[in-house]
Parts: structure tokens; C-alpha cells; sequence
């Protein structure tokens, strides 16, 4: 254990320090007036994860505050929040009032994304903003909390507490240049790693080489697809992701079946058995846990979890 | 230089919408080179406004001859004063300062009030050539190439980011945003390399000063160049275009 017990803010950073296999899950905030479909299967996942992602525009799609979502999920059901924080659209000032007013909220995790650029998501005239980087995001977040200060050297009254994560990319197409990066983020003060998802277990193992020993712990993204579509989309859209193609295929097979309890019941088969070679393997690896980005698809966590007993 | 593309027609017409009586003004710098202001790209212009019902006037301007300095630009604009009396709107096939240098004159020196329109769009600072041009500066007055090797990381990144690469560089190195664009984060990653200077890619760059760029930014010049200078330079730049060629465009 590296903090002392009143330098734990979250639960989350609590089963990091105490060396618990981690599960993290994620929430979507949806273009809507309210926050109902997060926050049912928020209480689903309750029971399930330590806690939830709770996504800022995500492909650059503007949604729901994920700050707001954050505060309203937390409140309604007691499921611990990782505000996702991205630099895409707010300026360091803005960027500083947010992580304050997180403090304010009771949110006690940020994760610091640079995020997708606007131009790829539902208003692509927005003017990018990009005013810090994710490192410098990090480095802002460490400042603000452990020295009360801001990037300008301001004093800040009693500084909020919470933790700040980071993102990975393993499947980056320059892997040296990616590493170097996480590298640099770890020098910034980052307390947490997630990674992107991961399909391969062989892209992952070149991760964790090239990036050597750290102290940071990291948990790896997985993504169990609900349906085909979900899939298909990771492997042609998401940079640096590619989806197995047996999976890809079989999820492609359940397309077939007529019958939606059997459908899903295919879904589910395919996916355990899918990830069950994959978490196997994931208990060789460094990895401190694992967050599974099945958004809207909390039954097929149990399964999964069992699997890393 | 600054890159410029023409806008379509339309877009154009719709400014001049009850204006009948139109001058189109080329622009022998940036634009010339570009082929957006240069003698033909006015006479194109000119007759597609004709073959609209416009009544046309003409201004080209010699080769280095930019629209953006008034000193020269405005003697043009004078030989035509007596003509440009009467005209309903002034076109300007320059980049937005041209247009708005133009714009001054006519209307706060020569004592007309005329609306001037642009008929281009700029798109930035760029270099290379002579057929493939790239974006490269975006003059943001504090230059950072001292610690990207030489790799403008505001411009040439498609997010602007002093620490890259974002995590969504694209098979090939390629930029998120397009796929047509390399990574620049890779480029300077791989540039250090070949430097051996490694080390500073790890290194966590201070968010850049936009405090440098207020807008908009003044400047002054104690000794414009003049018309001896100017002369003078004319061989070096003969020399330059006859001599040996560089590698270009691949
Ligand atoms: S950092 Fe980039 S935009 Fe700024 S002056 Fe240097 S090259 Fe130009
Ligand atoms: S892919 Fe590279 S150039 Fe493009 S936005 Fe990301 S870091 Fe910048």
C-alpha cells in the first residue's frame, strides 16, 4: 500500500490500494432530458462493480452533462461514479470549474480523456477546444487536489478530493510512441490506468512489455457486444480496435435466430465463451482488473466475473 | 503563404444580390501563386458575374503586387478611382486580409462607401510545394518548435495537442481525423528518434501560452522594404528560380 488510508478518497482507489481484483463497468448519458436509463442500469450493476464510467460525449456525440449524470447516479443509487472528463470541449478554466464542481458534487474519480476530435461526432461545426491535452489534464487534476493549487499557480480553498485515471490505447498503431505517452502521463501524477479494449491477448501482451514494470495500477477494457451491430461498429469505427473475427462471425450467426430469448441466450454463450480464454488469460498479465464497457448489457457480468475467481 | 480556395459562385452571388455594377480586384501576392487572384483567375470570375447581368470592372494586379499592402495595392485602386465611382459592391480575390486592407481604403481613404466581398476562402500558413501544400503555421506567437523536433504540434496535430499522440491514431500512423493526414505525434516521436533525443518525448509540455494571441495582434516596422531593395533582390531571386532544383513533391 502505497497511500495512507485518509489519501483514499473513492472505493475504487480503496480495491486498487488493497490489491482486490478490480471490475469497473460504464454508463452512457444519452442525448435526453433526464437520466432515467443509466441510472436502472446503474442499480443493476450495483451489485456487480466497484464502480461506473459515467461517459462526456462520447464520439464526440453531445449528450447529457456526464457531470450532472454523475451527481444524479451517485444520488439516486449509491453507485460510485467515474466522471469521464474530456478536453474536446472545454478550455482550462472551464476544465478547472468542472473538476472543482465535481469536488462540490460528491464525485470522487475523474477520468482525463483528451477525446475524439468534434468533427467526428453530431455537431462537427463545433469549434474543437483541445486547451490541454489528457496529460496535462491529469497534471491539472494532481495539482488542484494535492497541492490546492491551479495550472496558473492559484490557491484554491480546501481542494476537492478525488482520484484522476488515465486512458491507454494497447491496439495503438504506433505502439512505441503510445507507450511513451502512458509514460508520460504516469510522470504526471496519473493514480490509474484503463485501457482501451482489448480483443487480441496478443496486443495486450505487447502492451505490457513495452511498457515494463509501473506503478500504476491498470485495469483492461473489454467490450462483450450485445448485440452484432455493437461489434461490427468497434471493429470499423474505433481506431485501434480490432474484433476477432470467429467472434465477429458468430455474434453475426445469432442475427439468425428468430426467437429473442434464444437470441439471447447465443449472445451470452458466444460471449462467455469468447472471454473466457481472454480473462484466462488476463490473470497472467499484470492487469489490476478489469472494466467492461458492456454498456447496456449488465447479464452478462456475472458470468464473466466468475470466470476470474 | 497564405492558402486560399475560391468560393463557389453562389455563395458570391448572394452577396451581391441588387448590386449591379461590380469590380472585380485580383492580388498579385498570395494569390497569384495560387492561382485564386491571379489575370486569369479575375477574367473567370468577371465573366461568370457577366453572364449574370453584372456589369464588370476589372482590376488585376501585377505579379507582387499584394492586395494585403495598401501602399501598393492602393496605387491600383487609385489609377481606378474615376471608373470605381458608381460601382455597387468590389469583389476581392485575395485571402481575408486583402479583403479587409481593400475594404479600408476604399471606404475610410478614397471616401466611398462600397461594400467589398470576398471571393475566397483562406485557409492558412502553409509550405511546400510546388504542387502539394500543407498547413504549417498558425503564427500563434509562441513558437513551440524548439521542443516537437521541428513539428508544429498546434497545426500539424489535428487536435492541437502538446502531449500526443491522442489514442486514436490510425493504422499507417495516420491522424483520427483523417485518414489522409499523418499522425504528427508519430512524426515527431519518429523525428526524435532519429535525433536521439528520445528523452524529450516523455517529456510533459506546459500547455501552450494563448496569451500571446490576443487579437487582433499589432505589429510594427521600422523599415519597410523599399522599391532599391526590391530591385536589388530581383537577381538573387533569377539565380534562385534557374539554379539547381531541391527535391520536390514526390
Ligand atoms: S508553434 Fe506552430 S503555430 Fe506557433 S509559431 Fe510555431 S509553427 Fe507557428
Ligand atoms: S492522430 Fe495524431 S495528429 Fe491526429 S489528433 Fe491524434 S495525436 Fe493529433
Amino acid at each position: 500500500m502505497k497511500r495512507r488510508s485518509d489519501e483514499i478518497y473513492s472505493d475504487l482507489m480503496r480495491e486498487l490500494e488493497e490489491g482486490r481484483y478490480v471490475f469497473t463497468g460504464e454508463l452512457e448519458p444519452e442525448k435526453a432530458g433526464d437520466v432515467n436509463e443509466p441510472i436502472e442500469m446503474a442499480r443493476e450493476l450495483l451489485d456487480l462493480v466497484v464502480a461506473c464510467n459515467v461517459t462526456d460525449n462520447p464520439q464526440s456525440f453531445a449528450y447529457v452533462s456526464s457531470l450532472a449524470a454523475s451527481y444524479q447516479i451517485q444520488k439516486e443509487t449509491g453507485m460510485e461514479c467515474v466522471y469521464q472528463l474530456r478536453c474536446a470541449d472545454r478550455n482550462r478554466m472551464a476544465l478547472l470549474s468542472d473538476v472543482l464542481g465535481a469536488g462540490v458534487l460528491g464525485i470522487k474519480n475523474i477520468l482525463a480523456l483528451a477525446g475524439d476530435h468534434v468533427s467526428l461526432g453530431d455537431t462537427p461545426d463545433a469549434k474543437p477546444v483541445f486547451d490541454l491535452d489528457s496529460t496535462t489534464l491529469i497534471k491539472l487534476i494532481r495539482t488542484v487536489v494535492s497541492e490546492g493549487k491551479d495550472l496558473a499557480g492559484n490557491e484554491i480553498h480546501n481542494p476537492p478530493k478525488l482520484h484522476v485515471g488515465g486512458a491507454a490505447a494497447p491496439g495503438a498503431a504506433h505502439l512505441k510512441a503510445e507507450v511513451a505517452k502512458v509514460k508520460r502521463k504516469i510522470k504526471a501524477g496519473v493514480e490509474y490506468l484503463q485501457t482501451q479494449v482489448v480483443y487480441f491477448t496478443d496486443v495486450l501482451d505487447r502492451f505490457f512489455k513495452e511498457l515494463g514494470p509501473v506503478d500504476v495500477p491498470i485495469l483492461v477494457g473489454i467490450f462483450p457486444a450485445r448485440t452484432f451491430g455493437q461489434a461490427d461498429f468497434f471493429d470499423k469505427f474505433v481506431a485501434g480496435v480490432d474484433v476477432p473475427p470467429d467472434y465477429l462471425e458468430n455474434m453475426r450467426a445469432t442475427k439468425q435466430i428468430k426467437d429473442k430469448e434464444k437470441r439471447k441466450e447465443e449472445v451470452d454463450r458466444v460471449n462467455v465463451e469468447f472471454f473466457t480464454g481472454f480473462l484466462e488469460h488476463l490473470k497472467g498479465t499484470p492487469a489490476a482488473g478489469c472494466h467492461m464497457m458492456a454498456v447496456g448489457y449488465p447479464r452478462v457480468i456475472p458470468a464473466l466475473k466468475k470466470i476470474m475467481e | 503563404m497564405i492558402a486560399q480556395e475560391q468560393k463557389p459562385i453562389e455563395e458570391i452571388l448572394g452577396y451581391l444580390k441588387g448590386k449591379r455594377k461590380v469590380a472585380v480586384v485580383g492580388c498579385g501576392g498570395c494569390s497569384t501563386f495560387y492561382r485564386t487572384g491571379d489575370k486569369a483567375a479575375v477574367e473567370k470570375r468577371a465573366e461568370e458575374l457577366m453572364s449574370k447581368g453584372k456589369e464588370v470592372l476589372k482590376i488585376v494586379l501585377p505579379f507582387s503586387i499584394q492586395a494585403c499592402e495598401i501602399e501598393k495595392s492602393g496605387v491600383w485602386l487609385e489609377k481606378n478611382r474615376k471608373k470605381l465611382e458608381g460601382y455597387d459592391a468590389v469583389l476581392v480575390l485575395s485571402c481575408g486580409s486583402g479583403v479587409q486592407v481593400v475594404a479600408d481604403y476604399i471606404n475610410e481613404k478614397m471616401g466611398f462607401a462600397v461594400p467589398v466581398i470576398p471571393a475566397n476562402d483562406a485557409i492558412g500558413l502553409v509550405g511546400g510545394g510546388p504542387r502539394s501544400l500543407k498547413e504549417t503555421c498558425q503564427s500563434c506567437g509562441m513558437c513551440e518548435l524548439g521542443k516537437t523536433a521541428g513539428i508544429c504540434p498546434l497545426t500539424e496535430c489535428g487536435k492541437g495537442l502538446m502531449n500526443g499522440p491522442c489514442g486514436g491514431v490510425r493504422e499507417g500512423d495516420k491522424c483520427e481525423i483523417d485518414e489522409k493526414k499523418d499522425c504528427a505525434w508519430v512524426k515527431i516521436y519518429k523525428r526524435m528518434e532519429q535525433l536521439g533525443e528520445l528523452d524529450k518525448f516523455e517529456e510533459i509540455r506546459d500547455p501552450h501560452e494563448w496569451s500571446k494571441m490576443k487579437r487582433p495582434r499589432l505589429f510594427e516596422i521600422e523599415n519597410p522594404v523599399g522599391i532599391s531593395e526590391m530591385m536589388g533582390a530581383l537577381p538573387g531571386m533569377l539565380s534562385t528560380m534557374l539554379g539547381p532544383k531541391p527535391k520536390l513533391d514526390e
